[in-house]
């Protein structure tokens, strides 16, 4: 299908582009790489009039560790952070993602910036972002401001920006060395949605987990922690026998959708399926 | 048969696509693609409601809305109210009731498309919402709404009864088959113009299977004698039996005639599903007796369909299913049971295997659990009760065609297996998941599974079909140059390319020109049910030989200096119908396929990967040997595609995944390399001995996924497309119990 039809501006700088959603309000929707935004208004699921192209914005594409976290422009596309070798090395939990979202065309096109900020439950990249404690820096009207990660994704397709606020860039804290990260996304079908996803980056300090992070995609309305595996995981032995346990509680405390792909009990059961996997593999336990 | 020597890109060739090029580039015209000055566009209102009574309708605001010329309601439809293939129960438009979510109740023509939509939703329907029957068991039910007001919801049921019907067997086994709704999915979506005449008619450019029965359904309608009605082909984007019957062809005419102008429709993708008939979803009981040694003695078989709201080809599909529910086997006794019934879900019809692809899920399920019953090898099972020329089938008809099923079945069984690499060494890519994670290979199973199937070629029961053809053989400037018109549409299946070959082999000249297919020369029947090479090539080859015999008496090609044409009508032998008990000589000839699918399951999680699929498909002679190959690969997409995934999801009738986002479709990623073998043993009383090769390979694909997976996993699998968590274990499989009215 064909969009409804809107008006459209290319902003060349971010003040030019909030400039142009304070004038416009509720009507505007920033466009990135399009990736998200044009299907849905295809589907005339979303009908903005007017559309801020921020594409044409230049230094947005950029990955760089600095100051103990690693910084990503809201224009690095999947395909840069897939082929990062400082993703790779830092944050293998993305590369890992990015190299799973869509196909090839969608990879080179669509930007991290405009995935989080859908906050599509179903994307691969929020929970990642959740499970990392990645900070958004948004710049509005009144200059910039920070959000944390489990307040930016608010609900289906809500993110925690004002309407003339636009996403910058997106930081997360730097792991310590020897973390690992992985992850798993499971679809019925190659190169789709997340039916249901596990982020997990695991710190292990001699034999023990130090450090343990899960973030699930497709579990609820919108990416969540798991919480309860971390808390069972964290100071105990990087075994076989503790990491089933801890995974066993990957669906505690969510509410799955039941939808036509998978009902919530399904769900829960791939979400420890995949959180067990996961963790194993970090650990070096597959 | 003649075939001279020496000319390029005659029969037995894998000749290039005539239309490749053109839509590799982009160039080809789709009828999507059709425009004209001063054109009109045409939208659908359509009904939410799977059943409801119209009680009024206010179009004013509609009509007034900016940029609209005609708003139409079925009191607008100046002739017949209804159409449809078998039986004409289909509104054109509704006027009293909805029997269906998505039914056309109102036409918009407008200046632009957007203007069309927006007059739409002015357009006010009072409905009565009446209670809707969408289970087909429940159909049957005496205290089920009818929908039709007969004294049921029966389409059509019949009864095959051979040999002693209750002969006792030493091992039975018995079970419940069910398969889901799958839609056809072709990428072009309904589309087509009709541009009014000067003589008061319609030409109408259409995307169609068959363009004479869409204008012995239109002009009636109309109140237009059917030479004012002019069919026109419109570029194809695949049909698959999707544009067997009538989508906007009569709203597009009507629109025209009203506005006094050009009037285009086109579906988007999410109307398509709504805008055309689908694959009958069926509920298959069967009881399967053989002796110890693995003959098989007995075969008891009731098969319902969901035929949804109207008739469509509910009953030929049911007649298909039932006719061939024992297999390519010899049964000495049997007693198959069909019925369909209507329903207020989505109406079905034609899809590629056309009733054969459920009766092959069930029967070759039925075959395995003999075989474990038997404990004998499932493919010895098979070979030992194969079918082969001279059979009596269970409708009393005599195999006299090519049936090498044993050969088959031999044949596809020693295709090479991919090795089996140890999970962690591989490729992810190479896990099920593929391209999204989900480990390192745990708890993967492989599992091997094979079915055998057949279906018959053309139509069936005493239905009288024929293709005409006209060739005109002349010289130009460049050298001789052989002309072709028939109706016959290439849907994408290569028929183009097949009627050049047919006639360079014929008259040995290279250069074919073939013209766009209309309703100026007689029927060519419909793209469907595998029959055009044998219908219309059959009619080529006949005016081919006409042309040559005047050539010869003119002394050759070289002699050519006027033109020479001809016009000749292809007949395929007579079929009879069924008689009371399912006997007599139904269907022309037939065509067998065997397959093998490998498959790895990640048991845990219920991901399937699929590693390769096999088919030794019958094929009489190729005539195009790419071309077979390319449609045993598509048609074997198509049926892995119902085996995981493909299905229209409804809920109370209404259609929950009217798009490509969520009904899915296999991507290449999902797709295995498929390994083809061809068996060619010409077919006596068919031109060049060639059988269509269009549906077999969906015929045996779903079933043999569905083996394998059993073999993977150990678990029943009763119903397709299977789901993840029935792999993973996390649903109970469907338990026997008695079909209904037993």
């Amino acid at each position: 299908m064909i969009p409804a039809s809107f008006d459209y501006v290319a902003p060349k700088t971010l003040p030019e582009a909030v400039a142009e959603l304070v004038k416009h309000g509720d009507e505007a929707k920033v466009l990135a790489g399009g990736h998200s935004l044009i299907p849905l208004m295809k589907l005339r699921l979303s009908t903005p009039s007017f559309i801020v192209d921020i594409g044409r914005i230049k230094d947005l594409n950029y990955i760089r560790e600095a100051d103990g976290h690693i910084a990503f422009g809201a224009l690095t596309t999947h395909h840069d952070i897939e082929f990062s070798d400082l993703v790779k090395r830092r944050l293998p939990v993305l590369s890992s993602a990015a190299s799973q979202i869509g196909d090839p065309q969608v990879r080179n096109r669509g930007t991290i910036g405009g995935a989080a900020a859908h906050a599509d439950p179903f994307g691969d990249f929020p929970a990642c972002l959740l499970a990392l404690d990645a900070e958004f820096k948004v710049v509005g009207p009144r200059g910039e401001r920070t959000i944390a990660a489990k307040d930016f994704f608010v609900e289906t397709f809500t993110n925690a920006l004002e309407p003339q606020e636009v996403l910058r860039e997106i930081r997360v804290p730097s792991p310590p060395e020897g973390s690992a990260g992985t992850y798993l996304k499971f679809s019925r079908r190659s190169q789709d949605w997340a039916i249901v996803a596990v982020a997990a980056q695991v710190t292990v300090k001699g034999h023990a987990v130090e450090r343990v992070a899960i973030g699930l995609t497709g579990m609820g309305s919108r990416p969540l922690r798991g919480s309860a595996v971390e808390q069972a995981l964290r100071g105990k032995p990087a075994h076989a026998e503790e990491i089933r346990a801890a995974a066993d509680r990957a669906a505690d405390g969510s509410d799955p959708p039941q939808d036509l792909n998978a009902s919530p009990e399904y769900r829960r059961h791939l979400a420890t399926v995949l959180t067990r996997r996961a963790l194993e593999q970090v650990t070096g336990h597959h | 048969m003649s075939v001279r020597i020496g000319i390029r890109g005659g029969i037995g060739e894998s000749v290039r696509r005539v239309d490749g090029e053109p839509k590799v580039k982009g160039d080809f015209e789709y009828a999507s693609d059709l425009s004209r000055e001063g054109m009109l566009w045409g939208a659908t209102l359509r009904s939410p409601h799977p059943h409801a009574r119209i009680r009024s309708i206010d179009i004013q605001a509609a009509v007034s809305s900016p940029g609209v010329l005609a708003v139409l309601l079925a009191g607008d439809v100046p002739g017949k109210k209804t159409h449809g293939l078998d039986e004409a129960d289909q509104p054109v438009l509704a006027w009293d009731v909805v029997r269906y979510a998505g039914e056309p109740v109102a036409l918009v023509a407008a200046e632009d498309l957007e203007l069309a939509r927006e007059a739409l939703k002015k357009i006010v329907v009072d409905y009565e919402v009446l209670p809707a029957v969408t289970d087909m068991e429940a159909a049957l039910s005496p205290d089920a709404p009818r929908l039709h007001g007969k004294a049921n919801n029966i389409i059509r049921s019949l009864r095959i009864l051979h040999g002693n019907p209750d002969a006792k067997a030493d091992v039975w086994v018995e079970g419940i088959y069910e398969t889901g709704m799958q839609d056809q999915a072709p990428l072009g979506p309904e589309a087509g113009l009709a541009v009014p005449a000067a003589d008061g008619g319609v030409d109408l450019y259409v995307a169609t299977q068959w363009l004479h029965v869409d204008q012995d359904q239109i002009a009636p309608c109309l109140d237009l004698p059917r030479e004012k009605v002019r069919l026109h082909l419109g570029g194809v984007g695949g049909a698959f039996g999707a544009r067997e019957d009538l989508s906007m062809h009569i709203h597009a005419c009507l629109l025209a005639l009203r506005t006094k102008r050009p009037v285009k429709i086109v579906y988007g993708r999410q109307e398509s599903f709504y805008g055309h008939v689908h694959r009958h979803p069926m509920r298959i009981w069967m009881r399967h007796g053989a002796n110890r040694d693995g003959k098989l003695v007995n075969v008891q078989a009731y098969l319902l369909s969901d035929g949804g709201a109207y008739t469509s080809t509910s009953g030929p599909v049911i007649g298909n299913a039932t006719s061939f529910a024992a297999g390519p086997y010899e049964v000495p006794n049997a007693r198959l049971e069909g019925t369909a019934v209507f329903t207020n879900n989505l109406p079905c019809g034609a899809m590629r295997g056309f009733g054969a692809v459920q009766a092959t899920f069930a029967y070759e399920a039925q075959m395995d659990e003999l075989a474990r019953a038997l404990e004998m090898d499932p493919l010895e099972l098979r070979s030992r009760n194969a079918l082969h020329t001279g059979t009596v089938m269970p409708t009393g008809q005599l195999v006299s065609g090519a049936a090498p099923v044993r050969e088959l079945i031999d044949r596809v069984a020693v295709l090479p297996v991919p090795p089996d690499e140890p999970a962690p060494d591989r490729d992810p890519m190479l896990l099920p998941g593929g391209a999204g994670h989900v480990g390192h290979g745990e708890s993967l199973k492989r599992g091997i599974g094979f079915a055998v199937g057949y279906k018959n070629i053309g139509y069936s029961e005493g239905f009288d079909d024929s293709s005409q053809a006209w060739v005109r053989l002349s010289r130009d400037r460049d050298g001789p140059l052989a002309r072709v018109k028939t109706a016959a549409v290439d849907v994408g299946q290569g028929l183009d390319t097949i009627v050049t070959q047919i006639v360079r082999t014929e008259l040995g000249v290279e250069r074919v020109a073939l013209e766009q297919p209309d309703t100026r020369i007689g029927s060519a029947g419909s793209s469907s049910a595998s029959r055009q090479t044998m219908m219309t090539g059959g009619a080529v080859q006949l005016a081919c030989r006409a042309v040559r015999e005047e050539l010869d008496r003119q002394g050759g090609l070289e002699r050519l200096n006027r033109p020479i044409e001809a016009s000749r009508t292809y007949h395929h032998r007579v079929t009879g119908k069924l008689d009371e008990n399912g006997q007599g000589d139904p269907h022309v000839t037939f065509a067998f396929a065997a397959a093998r699918a490998v498959v790895e399951v990640d048991t845990e999680l219920g991901l399937v990967r699929v590693v390769q699929l096999a088919v030794a498909q019958d094929v009489g002679r190729a005539l195009n040997p790419q071309s077979v190959y390319g449609q045993i690969e598509g048609g074997s997409a198509q049926g892995l595609g119902l085996a995981l995934m493909e299905e229209i999801e409804l809920t109370d009738g209404k259609v929950r995944n009217a798009s490509f986002t969520d009904y899915l479709i296999p991507t290449i990623l999902d797709m295995p390399p498929v390994v083809s073998e061809l068996i060619e043993e010409p077919e006596p009383g068919v031109p060049f001995g060639a059988k269509g090769v269009g549906e077999f390979s969906t015929v045996v694909v779903p079933a043999a996924v569905a083996a394998a997976l059993r073999q993977a996993t150990g678990r029943a699998i009763h119903r397709i497309p299977v789901k993840p968590d029935d792999l993973a274990g996390l649903r109970p499989a469907l338990a026997y119990r008695k079909p209904p009215g037993s």
